[in-house]
């Protein structure tokens, strides 16, 4: 008893969740989406009385807040939307959401990039594809019928409790040492120094130039140059292989 | 050079012949297919000249250094504990003379064949086997141990099933060559059991240890005497299976299934007489056994009676032959029994044996090429009801073939005449004196019967088929075509060779004086000639021949009328006695009644003791199967399913840790 | 109970990470399923800038451009199987597309749903697994030479 007393807090939400998740899936049976809504939120809210942050800077935390329950929210309704055109333009405000994150990370490169190639090209992409298979706009049957979805969302949640309370755990042991510190009003909190790299043969960075584009270029094509080039190999056969994977003409367009 | 071909013209013998046989079965078979034989009949050229050359200069070299054999070891073949066999080839007085013989039949018969069997889509298939098969019989010949004979006297069985069997896809072919290995088995369980018998009583298989120390045998002698003849009892079963000897000689006349050649050269001329060649060879053995050897006479009569009597009606003209190869073998295993008779008559009996071998060997081979040339001429028909008066149409193979008869039938002068006017010799002498002298008397009785009787089913084959009217049967076309010099040649070699080899070396003594140089033949006394015993089979011969060209040629109709009158016995002679049929109903057909029972227990109790067994691991997997459905999602979850385990796993050592 | 930094920017990837999860578990649509493995990638992408910034080191975001990477190449390669297999079966149901599994089970047709009828397109020529332990379906040869 005294463990699940300890972790009730965990539980609660994360069995209401489960329940959303469940109750949100698309299903030939008329529900009352509401019900479904209600829960997340309040699963949602309570795991937000769990991120309380120590410090009182207020501007970041509600930041984060919101971007965090946008990403969460907008994942939630992608996964279940019944109509995968929305499910898509879901994962777009999911990938905004993410984006902002990264900003808070102190990785605007990386957010900018991440916009770019997500929301400009991969999301665009898929919906093209959707709206070339698709045409008639509408649900088809099978968007309507999950792949038992009790079972998939049971599953998800105990590996998402397992996640969590290992968290929670590790929290406990070294929780206290971040080391970051933040200016108050200021946008991106930065570290106080920064842990040098094992790996890189470049001198140390100055701690405020974290996230900015020197650094991340110098750690890039200096330390990762092969691993760099091996992406772009990868990339290359990508394409060869996505052109001659793609039907061709004369077996007829969609 | 002429030192260093004393010393290896001995594994030349051999050589030559393997070499041509890989040479065919790993190249011959995409380049040249249609030259397959030039491989073989330039091994064999070679190797004829190695042996004449080893008959001639290398042995008696050896023999002036007081050496009783050439010896060429090859390597060590199995060297464990006491056990300790070497490959080594030795090359005695007798093996001389039989490589000699071996390989001048194999090389006109592979002459001969290089034209017969043109056309024939297995060709190069042919002239490996026929390869293979004289490397294994000159290494069967040029064995120096118990233990390598035995393996090469399975590699020649081995040919021999091949050959047979060369046209599988004819179902009568393919019969007889399981037939022919099934009950060459018989035999060979016989000769493996003396072998073993040998190494327990003497502790060595080496021909030189054994044969060349009398005082060893002496000394076994006079341990457990009857040992000898437990010995000698086994080998000669195996000999009985080799050269198809009454019960197991089955599984010859079948065997004519196979080419032409092949039955010249394996079938009467070479691999059966091996059982002779065995039991000559074991004769220092043999003289300690003189029961046994009544038993070698006794079967040897019986074979060559019954052989005789079976050939003398068949309507094959190579069924004909291959009873009288038979026959003839039993003569041979006739003049080996007569050893028994007295400790001098051994020698001779021993060399009379040798030397009917080996005019045997020519006579017979050119009746059997002469017989493959009809068969050529007539489109592969072979009954004699068929086609007769072939003498103006092929005139080389008539005069082939009557040179051939005439041998065989024994007319005075020719070579037949010699080695069976001598076998009758040595059984007379052996009638004469000695407790067994009536046994003795009633086997030269059954020799001189069969020695009628050769004569005339010989020339009842000749007269049916090249004499009376002119006849051939629809698949010769019109006008038959006699041998190609390429068949011609080697017929008309091996003609003169029947004619007159007997001559050459049986009355001057020239293949018993060098045969007597043999190590381990007892010594024996002079022999003379027996002029009575020439007369009589003379006086039969002539009888036999006489009596053929009265009943075949000038008045037909008598054989009808005795043919109707004598039904019963004719039918019994036309069945091989009903030997074979005995042999199938009442031994074949209960094993295969006891294989059917086996047959059942297997299929029935086995199988599905088996199949519960294979169910177990079934029923495992049909409820696990139903995961693999194929679903990418399905297999997503299992892992999905893995990673919680695997986190709850490092959860619970990590809480262990506080 | 509080949380660091750190720690929330953990759970929010998890968080992420396991609606992918539960996405790619439960949609029958191929694209959604290619876009819930995105979600997940997202997730890690979270966790990795976190950790960047907690380390105070370039290492994390350099790892998050390289998922980017390959999450582009994946969604190109994807998009294109996709469309070949829409092209032959003229759906984007995943049901349709089960044959990687044995021969004789049912095509998996979910808890509630109705199962689905598979209509074999004639021209579709796609090899044929055999199904484990079975013996392979031998063609009868050609007769041994007579």
């Amino acid at each position: 008893m005294d463990w699940s007393k300890e972790n009730g807090l965990l539980i609660i939400p994360l069995v209401l969740g489960c329940f959303a998740v469940c109750w949100l899936m698309p299903s030939t049976r008329q529900r009352p989406r509401i019900l479904g809504g209600l829960a997340a939120l309040a699963a949602i809210l309570m795991m937000q009385a769990m991120l309380l942050p120590p410090a009182g800077d207020y501007v970041r935390s509600v930041l984060f807040f919101v971007f965090a329950a946008a990403a969460v929210i907008s994942a939630g309704l992608m996964i279940t939307d019944r109509n995968p055109v929305y499910a898509a333009l879901w994962f777009a405000l999911v990938t905004l959401a993410v984006c902002g994150l990264f900003l808070l990370n102190a990785a605007p490169f990386l957010s900018a990039s991440t916009i770019i190639v997500y929301a400009g090209a991969i999301i665009v992409t898929f919906l093209f594809v959707i709206m070339l298979a698709q045409q008639s706009g509408t649900a088809t049957s099978y968007d309507q019928q999950p792949i038992q979805p009790l079972m998939a969302s049971v599953g998800g949640f105990i590996l998402l409790g397992a996640l969590l309370f290992t968290l929670q755990e590790w929290g406990h042991i070294d929780g206290t040492s971040t080391s970051e510190h933040a200016e108050p009003g200021q946008f991106i909190a930065l570290p106080k120094e920064i842990e040098p790299n094992p790996l890189s043969q470049a001198p140390h960075d100055n701690p405020h130039e974290i996230g900015s584009l020197r650094v991340l270029g110098r750690s890039l094509f200096g330390d990762y140059l092969f691993s760099v080039e091996i992406a772009g190999t990868v990339l290359l056969i990508a394409t060869i292989g996505a052109i001659a994977i793609a039907p061709r003409r004369s077996q007829g367009t969609l | 050079m002429t030192n260093w071909l004393n010393e290896n013209v001995i594994w030349l013998i051999p050589a030559a012949p393997l070499l041509a046989c890989l040479w065919i079965v790993l190249v011959g078979q995409v380049i040249g297919r249609k030259y397959a034989h030039r491989p073989l009949v330039l091994g064999l050229a070679v190797s004829f000249a190695a042996s004449l050359y080893l008959l001639a200069i290398a042995l008696p070299h050896a023999l002036e250094d007081s050496h009783h054999a050439v010896i060429a070891p090859i390597y060590q073949w199995i060297n464990v504990g006491t056990i300790n066999v070497p490959v080594t080839l030795r090359a005695d007085a007798m093996s001389a003379l039989m490589l000699t013989m071996v390989t001048s039949v194999s090389l006109l018969v592979a002459i001969f064949a290089s034209s017969y069997m043109k056309g024939d889509p297995g060709y190069p298939r042919f002239f490996a086997a026929m390869s293979l098969f004289v490397f294994s019989m000159c290494m069967l010949v040029l064995a120096s141990n118990f233990l390598l004979l035995f393996v090469f006297w399975e590699a020649v069985g081995l040919c021999s099933y091949l050959l047979i069997g060369f046209w599988f896809h004819k179902p009568s072919a393919a019969a007889a060559a399981k037939k022919a290995f099934v009950v060459n088995r018989i035999g060979d369980f016989g000769l493996i059991l003396g072998i073993f018998l040998i190494w327990q009583t003497f502790g060595t298989l080496e021909f030189s240890t054994l044969f060349e120390s009398p005082k060893m045998i002496n000394g076994i002698l006079a341990a457990q005497p009857e040992i000898f003849h437990w010995i000698c009892i086994l080998l000669f079963i195996g000999a009985v299976g080799k050269s198809a000897q009454f019960p197991l000689q089955v599984w010859l006349p079948d065997a004519m299934e196979g080419p032409t050649p092949v039955s010249a050269l394996i079938h009467a001329a070479t691999m059966v007489t091996a059982g002779v060649y065995l039991v000559a060879r074991c004769t220092p053995f043999f003289v300690h056994a003189p029961y046994v050897q009544m038993t070698v006479a006794g079967i040897g009569a019986a074979t060559a009676l019954i052989a005789a009597i079976t050939a003398l009606t068949q309507y094959d003209l190579k069924r004909v032959l291959a009873y009288s190869t038979v026959s003839q073998l039993g003569y041979m295993f006739m003049s080996l029994g007569a050893a028994g008779a007295g400790e001098g008559l051994a020698l001779h009996a021993v060399t009379f044996a040798m030397f009917h071998m080996f005019t045997h060997a020519f006579f017979k081979a050119v009746l059997f090429l002469s017989a493959g040339s009809v068969m050529h001429a007539m489109g592969d028909v072979i009954d004699m009801r068929r086609f007769s008066g072939l003498r103006k149409a092929l005139p080389i193979t008539h005069y082939t073939f009557l040179a051939g008869a005439l041998a065989l039938a024994g007319v005075p002068l020719l070579s037949g005449f010699w080695s069976k006017d001598e076998i009758l010799a040595v059984l007379a002498a052996a009638s004469r004196g000695g407790e067994h002298a009536g046994f003795y008397a009633t086997i030269l009785g059954i020799a001189l019967l069969t020695s009628l009787m050769t004569a005339f089913y010989t020339f009842r084959a000749y007269f049916m088929t090249f004499w009376g009217e002119e006849k051939f049967p629809e698949e010769a076309g019109h006008h038959p075509h006699d041998a190609p010099p390429a068949m011609a040649g080697p017929l008309a070699i091996l003609a003169v060779a029947a004619l007159g080899i007997g001559l050459l070396t049986g009355p001057t003594h020239l293949y018993g004086h060098y045969l007597h140089h043999t190590p381990g033949l007892p010594e024996g006394y002079d022999f003379p000639m027996d002029w009575l015993m020439m007369g009589i089979s003379s006086i039969l011969a002539i009888a036999g021949i006489g009596a053929a060209y009265l009943l075949y040629v000038v008045s037909p109709g008598i054989v009808q009328n005795l043919q109707r009158r004598l039904s019963l016995a004719y039918q019994a002679s036309q069945n091989g006695l009903y030997i074979d049929w005995f042999g199938y109903k009442f031994i074949a057909a209960p094993l295969r009644g006891f294989a059917s029972i086996c047959e059942f227990f297997d299929r029935w109790v086995i199988d599905t003791l088996v199949d519960c067994v294979g169910f177990i691991p079934a029923l495992f997997g049909s409820m696990i199967r139903p995961v693999q459905n194929g679903m990418v999602q399905n297999y997503a979850a299992v892992m999905t399913l893995g990673l919680v385990v695997c986190l709850i796993t490092v959860l619970r050592a990590l809480a262990g840790t506080h | 109970m509080t949380a660091t930094v750190l720690e929330s920017q953990l759970i929010v990837g998890a968080t992420l990470f396991i609606l992918g999860v539960i996405g790619f578990l439960t949609r029958r649509n191929l694209i959604l399923i290619m876009l819930s493995a995105e979600l997940m990638l997202h997730g890690v992408s979270i966790n990795l800038t976190a950790f960047s910034r907690y380390h105070g080191n370039p290492q994390g975001q350099v790892f998050t451009i390289f998922v980017l990477t390959i999450a582009a190449c994946e969604a190109g390669l994807a998009l294109s199987l996709i469309l070949s297999l829409y092209q032959r079966r003229k759906s984007l149901d995943v049901f349709l597309w089960g044959k990687l599994g044995e021969d004789d089970l049912p095509v998996f047709s979910g808890s509630q749903a109705p199962p689905v009828t598979v209509t074999a397109d004639p021209n579709v020529d796609l090899p044929h697994l055999t199904p484990a332990g079975r013996m392979p379906k031998t063609q009868p040869g050609p007769q041994t030479k007579t």
